[in-house]
């Protein structure tokens, strides 16, 4: 129910198969969005190795869930199960509280939490990132 | 209450770019008006609303910026972005 009647800001989850990738996207974003927005990483694979680790990306969601519900961002391929994999974790009120963003990571990221800073509900975060699809870089 | 249009020049202090942390606020700031906004510079054009137009439009310190507001607060609203960049020094 965070999603729906939850207070605070969006958080957002940061899901790579690399932990510096997620480290370092997590930085840059906090210097831009300001501190306020919590932005949790999930980066690399249970033994440290490239790669992902649904039960991380698990903990990182519950974590950037603050009551206002998060995005959640990834970078390739089977990321997206992982994060598939732990919302199939939650109960239905529970993943409410969650969007899986279908957006490029590093844009995306900057939009979301930049967006979340104004204080946006978690539907509005969602679509900051996903419409970074149609911002040129050129 | 009637709509109304308001458009002003002003130019980022040498010393800061309108990236990363400054960009940011910019960005928060345009966000708490109903206005339409819109930023001009080095020949570009970015709503300020959005993050990602406005780190394109690659403002570097001592850039002139155009911000051109519509809608019933555009004039507050540009006024406040003004007193914003004037103070990024």
């Amino acid at each position: 129910m965070a999603a729906e009647n939850g207070t605070g800001v969006v958080g957002l989850v940061i899901v790579s198969h690399s932990a510096a990738i997620a480290r370092g996207l997590a930085e840059l974003v906090a210097q831009v969005a300001g501190p306020d927005v919590p932005i949790v990483t999930a980066g690399g694979g249970p033994d440290g190795t490239l790669g992902t680790d649904g039960g991380r990306v698990l903990l990182a969601m519950r974590e950037a869930d603050v009551g206002a519900g998060a995005v959640v961002l990834v970078d390739l391929g089977s990321s997206v199960l992982s994060v598939r994999a732990a919302l199939a974790e939650l109960s239905d009120d529970e993943a409410a509280g969650f969007v899986l963003a279908d957006a490029p990571l590093v844009e995306g990221a900057v939009a979301a939490a930049v967006t979340a800073s104004t204080g946006a509900p978690l539907a509005e975060v969602a679509s900051a990132a996903e419409e970074a699809r149609n911002v040129g870089k050129l | 209450m009637s709509a109304s249009s308001e458009l002003t020049l002003v130019r980022l202090p040498d010393s800061v770019s309108l990236h990363a942390r400054p960009a940011g606020a910019f960005v928060r700031a345009a966000a708490g008006f109903d206005a339409t906004i819109e930023v001009r510079a080095n020949g570009r054009r970015a709503s300020a609303k959005s993050i990602l137009e406005i780190l394109g439009l690659g403002a570097d310190g001592g850039t002139e910026l155009e911000i051109a507001a519509s809608g019933d607060d555009a004039v507050a609203a540009v006024a406040h972005l003004v007193e914003l960049v004037t103070g990024l020094a």
